[in-house]
């Protein structure tokens, strides 16, 4: 710790202006290649030590493989020489300096990223191709508006919506209330008051923290969870690598907007109606809690309601012409790959209340078994295949602007 | 500031001098106890450039490979002397605590 301090100039100066410094320090480096590189034919072995030398400068370039190409370009050559100098000059620590030149790519990599990150707008530049941008920011503003619509439905406001719509007595505004899942309650209209609210990168980690907060509170095999897990995820894309919701609603109109909540609110009344927490008693025409165990207490839907099956073909219908209208323009068609992601576990919701609708109110029983595997593979290879796809087609665009 | 971030400053405090130079500066320096690779070296001198503390001086062709010479900036010469002001505060405070005041530092 001393020694920089109590010996500052005196050695260090004389030895800079014996070897250091400009032209008597270029000396050393090159007496000691030239030892390394058997240019003395007195030292004999010259040619052994130059395949040495050469092998080693191989295995080093290999190395220099790993730091940025754009320090490789400026460097490469000038640590070549530092590197075989050194080896030549104290005869060991080949491995040393092998994981040593690891370390310092590692260095100046995680470095390069961290500076990346800091400068504004980076995640946004991350996404260069505009049509995946608007996307994007069309996603910022449905999907912080579905997550919306889950949160609600743990009040059951969508089922007491679309109960009264339909004419159906299943769900009133005076239906019970449900325990709710305090992380999507409170971060589901948080995401969308600062999403709104043009402050899409808060909104963004608030739709992350939603996301990890939801894990914890139920089981992971559960649909209803890994819909709201993969709604949070695709908000938080949408929000960080998009313009945000204000160019979303630029693109898809405040009535797009009010009217996609709208039709959100109605679906999500008619997916959960058909089984869920209490049971209504069409016998007595009075609400029963359901018995864990026990399916006596559900109730059987009168089966011309528009949540019973025909709620189902009513949601399927709508998926389809939504989905068939987003394939008409290219942004539309990044939208739907998009939603896709989280539209795979809502699958699992309507199959499961399809078959309660078709089996269960004949009298059979049937739930449709899921996985963790099942509900969350299937979407990341969805992602896997946008980020990859665009990367590939990027690569393309750049390879034929090149050439061309 | 770290020990060899400190050590290459030094180095360069007296001149410019090249990657190899630097290295065995540094070792000269502190008595064998820091020995840079060309690794560390390469990474500090890449964080030093960047945060302008260093540049380039000169580059030549020597035995057909690039040697680049580096020198200190003026504002790596007003950090490096803020360190060393600092560190000379902290050895008269540990050698006054160590009752070692007026003794070898």
């Amino acid at each position: 710790m001393t020694a920089p301090v109590s010996e500052p100039k005196g050695r260090g100066a004389a030895w800079t202006e014996e070897r250091g410094t400009s032209d008597e320090g270029r000396q050393r480096p090159r007496a000691a290649r030239r030892r390394a590189s058997g240019g003395t034919e007195r030292a004999g072995g010259g040619t052994e030590r130059a395949g040495e030398q050469h092998i080693l400068e191989r295995r080093y370039r290999r190395l220099l493989a790993l730091y940025p190409a754009e320090h490789r370009r400026e460097h490469a050559d000038e640590m070549i020489g530092v590197l075989l100098a050194s080896a030549s000059d104290t005869g060991t620590g080949h491995a040393a300096d092998m994981a040593d030149l690891v370390a310092g790519a590692f260095r100046i990599r995680s470095r390069n990223a961290a500076r990346r990150l800091r400068r504004p707008g980076t995640l946004r530049g991350a996404v260069r191709d505009r049509r995946w941008g608007d996307a994007l920011a069309v996603v910022s503003v449905v999907a912080p508006l579905l997550l919306l619509v889950a949160a609600l439905a743990q009040f059951n406001l969508p089922q007491a919506v679309a109960s009264t719509a339909s004419g159906h007595p299943y769900w009133p505004l005076s239906g019970p209330f449900s325990v709710p899942d305090w992380a999507l309650t409170i971060g589901a209209p948080l995401v969308v008051l600062l999403a709104f609210g043009r402050l899409r990168r808060l909104g963004g980690l608030a739709a992350l923290a939603t996301a990890i907060g939801l894990l914890p509170a139920q089981s992971i095999t559960s649909p209803a969870l890994a819909f709201s897990v993969l709604l949070a995820v695709t908000a938080a894309a949408g929000l960080l690598l998009s313009r945000g919701a204000e160019h979303g609603f630029a693109l898809i109109r405040w009535w797009g907007a009010a009217l996609i909540g709208s039709v959100a609110i109605l679906l999500g009344g008619f997916s959960l109606g058909g089984f869920s927490l209490s049971g209504y008693l069409a016998s007595t025409g009075t609400y029963a809690p359901a018995v864990p165990g026990s399916y006596t207490n559900y109730a059987v839907l009168p089966p011309a309601e528009v949540t019973g099956l025909a709620g189902d073909l009513v949601i399927a219908g709508v998926v389809v012409v939504v989905a068939l209208g987003c394939l008409l323009t290219p942004v539309g068609r990044r939208v739907l790959a998009l939603f896709a992601i989280a539209m795979v576990p809502y699958a699992y919701i309507w199959a499961d209340k399809l078959s309660t609708d078709l089996i269960w109110q004949r009298g059979g029983i049937t739930s449709i078994s899921t996985s963790a595997v099942m509900l969350y593979l299937p979407p990341a290879l969805v992602a896997c295949v946008i980020v990859v796809g665009t990367r590939l087609s990027r690569r393309r665009a750049d390879t034929i602007a090149a050439t061309g | 500031m770290q020990e060899p971030t400190f050590l290459i400053l030094t180095a360069l405090a007296a001149g410019a001098q090249h990657g190899y130079g630097i290295m065995t500066d540094v070792a000269r320096i502190s008595d064998g106890r820091v020995r840079l690779r060309a690794g560390t070296l390469y990474a500090a001198l890449d964080r030093l450039r960047s945060d302008s503390l260093v540049e380039c001086d000169k580059e030549e062709i020597v035995d057909g490979r690039l040697r680049r010479y580096y020198r200190i900036t003026p504002e790596g010469t007003i950090l490096l002397a803020a360190e060393v002001e600092h560190m000379r505060a902290n050895v008269a405070a540990a050698s006054f605590r160590l009752g070692l005041a007026g003794g070898p530092a």
